[in-house]
């Protein structure tokens, strides 16, 4: 943020050194403080005395964001007494693209006479940001072209921080007519972003998927078996800097039929690495699996039960799960801890589809938290 | 046909360790800085603790306001309070977000949760609306306050893996209240499609795990699936304290808090069918005319005024409801009340809510129970 010139235009008499002036705060970036000079010596060492609760001191020095139609507020912020200086350091940045009006009234220092003294306002237009629409989308999960009618979640992730609130204006699920299908997603108002900010979570209405409630008998499923769709992603949505995205973004797929098996992990097979190399362990998990999760619910534990430590990957759209150890491998005996909550592309998960028959599956329904599939190498 | 609705309670520690005396709710409390990444919801406990909810810190940060003096409500209206609030922090109303609101019970004051920014170093605030209308923020600087964490549940036969690193599971808080002793709190994972509810005894003891249950809800057929809870408020019918659950899709859902054990299977209650292309947002219990009702609002079907003394004999709603028509506990859909976003209550007679008026502005009102 560059420096600012000091203004001064409407001196009131008897003050005429006061100047308002916007100085940079050295030791923070984008932070400025508000400098008032010219007070004279024993007017500010009356001014530290008086020992004002913090409630009076914006009469005297205030800085009001200038928004048209919204009566002036003073923003918060810290006022003190610094050498020959009054300062009033904003409690938040000030922003892009706003213009800041600060306001000395000596008419309410200690001893003014408010009939000569007047007030001194400094505007600050802080200059816009340049754009710079650089952010994309990088992937969107299931990556696979062909996804099933009871499909539950994608994530889409981003190449740098996004924005948070009113997400959903940008998000448009997109039938073969290329009309957008109506309300296919969960909204939540928390959005469900990663910590970092560069992955949302999008669930598809569960009222669009599951059978035999109100909202799918009468506007029907969120996705078709048979049909083409498209995710739609806007580039107006603006990133955590307030610029637009680099270009729009779509993710062409065909529905097929509803999977509603549960992952079977007697059926995974895996192949297994040399020893004293760090190739990776691949397992095939016969189906594509929900992304973020195959990633974290699948653990490699050694004899005694401790986590191996590594990287897990996925190849080959999330039906190829492959874990990168940090070091060489050692004859032994393992096994993969898989979580029984892990998800495939339709929520349905370990033992347990996920529409549960009341009627027929309550009873088999698997209570453990984990299964163990061993694995030996040599 | 009749079926009931069917809530599976699995994984779990002791629901309640034994609460400690209700006598000094403020030991264990320190006084310093109360440092959030994210704040809301939030709601109070009693002599003015507020509960503040940081799920980007996965915890549950309870704050003594000091703010106990008691007195008679008075009526609120603050127009534009977005743009108020912009101002006091020193930006555009389109960089605030307003995540929750609460009204503190022992001074009918109301406090506002607010997101200063959009981005990923957007800033939570807490802003109270004084008497007389204006806003101050509350200084987190030095405040007697305790914190728990929610913390990951270990997985089973994975001996010292940790926490991995980038790990972006997260899990959102969608509701907290404070019932008696213990503060109830709804999760949603942004991975998982499932709800926990967690129970944790307040004062916080040093390793509060707490509880935590998920909470599987049926269709009105024979298929039932997981599926978050939405808003939601514990309710005594006669002695028994029930939890009034709205999901984020469709049904109402009544179950007794006494029954969320570990392990076991609970049987609830849809009360009511909310209709579709509907999200309840938020949820009071109330009394009048000797009776007990309960404020739903909703983002589509505006403010719902339900009855309770069908809640305590419901019967549960027996097949699907066709015709976008209603079913089970009656409710009536308030007109008057439009465009409401935050809904507490502000004292016996009145609610406080945040609503949408002309041109998008947000404002705080204060509007008689109906």
């Amino acid at each position: 943020m560059p420096a600012f010139g000091a203004e001064a235009p409407n001196q009131p008499p008897g003050f005429s050194a006061v100047f308002l002036r916007w100085a940079p705060v050295p030791w923070e970036t984008n932070r400025l403080v508000l400098e008032v000079s010219g007070i004279a010596k024993d007017t500010l060492a009356a001014l530290q005395s008086t020992n004002w609760p913090a409630a009076n001191w914006p009469a005297l020095l205030s800085v009001f964001v200038e928004q048209p139609g919204v009566e002036p507020v003073p923003m918060l912020g810290e006022h003190r007494i610094e050498g020959a200086l009054l300062r009033f350091a904003p409690a938040f940045p000030l922003e892009p693209g706003l213009r800041y009006r600060a306001v000395f009234d000596a008419g309410q220092l200690p001893g003014a006479d408010s009939a000569v003294a007047g007030k001194v306002t400094s505007i600050l237009q802080v200059p816009v940001r340049p754009e710079r629409a650089t952010t994309t989308v990088t992937q969107v999960y299931p990556s696979a072209d062909v996804l099933p009618e009871n499909l539950l979640k994608f994530y889409v992730h981003f190449s740098a921080p996004m924005s948070r609130g009113d997400i959903y204006e940008h998000i448009r699920l997109l039938n073969e007519a290329n009309l957008p299908v109506e309300l296919p997603f969960l909204e939540l108002a928390e959005e469900l972003w990663s910590h970092d900010m560069l992955r949302l979570t999008l669930f598809i209405d569960p009222g669009r998927i599951k059978r035999e409630v109100k909202p799918l008998e009468e506007i029907g499923p969120a996705l078709v078996a048979g049909r083409r769709f498209t995710l739609a992603i806007g580039s107006g949505w603006k990133d955590a800097n307030g610029n637009r995205m680099k270009q729009a973004f779509f993710k062409r797929f065909t529905v097929g039929p509803p999977d509603r098996d549960p992952p079977d992990p007697r059926r995974w097979g895996y192949q297994a690495p040399p020893i004293r190399t760090r190739e990776p362990l691949a397992i095939d998990l016969a189906k594509p699996m929900d992304s973020a999760l195959a990633l974290r619910m699948i653990h490699v534990v050694d004899e005694s039960g401790r986590a191996v430590p590594g990287q897990p990957f996925l190849t080959e759209r999330e039906r190829i799960w492959k874990f990168l150890p940090q070091h060489s491998w050692k004859a032994g005996r393992y096994a993969l801890i898989v979580e029984t909550t892990i998800e495939d592309l339709a929520g349905n998960n370990i033992g347990k589809p996920f529409e549960v028959d009341v009627f027929d599956g309550v009873a088999r329904r698997l209570e453990q938290k984990t299964v163990k599939l061993p694995f030996e190498l040599k | 046909m009749k079926s009931t609705q069917l809530l599976s309670v699995a994984l779990g520690l002791a629901l309640l360790a034994g609460a400690a005396s209700a006598a000094n709710w403020t030991s264990g409390m320190t006084e310093g800085k109360v440092t959030l990444k994210s704040a809301g919801p939030i709601t109070f406990g009693p002599d003015g603790i507020l509960f503040i909810a940081d799920t980007k810190s996965a915890a549950i940060v309870a704050i003594a306001t000091g703010d106990t003096k008691g007195g008679a409500a008075k009526a609120v209206k603050v127009d534009g309070i977005n743009s108020k609030v912009a101002a006091l922090l020193g930006t555009a109303a389109d960089q605030i977000i307003l995540d929750d609101l609460a009204v503190n019970p022992a001074s009918h004051t109301a406090y506002l949760a607010v997101t200063r920014g959009r981005g990923a170093g957007a800033t939570p605030v807490l802003v109270r609306v004084k008497g007389d209308g204006n806003l101050e923020v509350v200084s987190l600087d030095k405040v007697k306050h305790a914190r728990v964490e929610l913390p990951d549940a270990p997985v089973d036969g994975v001996q010292g893996e940790g926490k991995r690193q980038s790990n972006p599971r997260q899990e959102s808080i969608t509701d907290i209240a404070f019932l008696e002793d213990r503060l109830l709190i709804a999760g949603l994972s942004n991975e998982e499609f499932s709800s926990t509810l967690r129970a944790i005894p307040f004062p916080f003891q040093k390793v509060a795990n707490g509880t935590s249950v998920e909470i599987y809800h049926g269709a009105h057929g024979r298929f039932e699936t997981r599926s978050p809870i939405r808003t939601f408020v514990p309710f005594k019918v006669g002695q028994e304290a029930q939890l009034l659950a709205a999901y984020t899709c469709t049904p109402l859902v009544q179950f007794p808090i006494s029954e969320l054990k570990p392990g076991a299977k609970i049987k609830g209650k849809t009360i009511a069918e909310l209709g579709n292309r509907n999200r309840p947002l938020d949820m009071i219990v109330y009394q009048k005319g000797g009776k007990d009702w309960l404020l739903l609002a909703n983002n589509s079907r505006g403010v719902m005024k339900i009855t309770t003394d069908s809640i305590e004999n419901a019967e549960s709603i027996t097949a699907p409801v066709g015709g976008g028509g209603i079913k089970g506990t009656k409710y009536e859909t308030i007109d008057a009340w439009k465009g409401v976003e935050q809904l507490d209550k502000l004292d016996a007679g009145n609610a406080l809510v945040i609503r949408r008026g002309e041109g998008g502005a947000l404002n705080l009102e204060s509007l008689p129970l109906p």
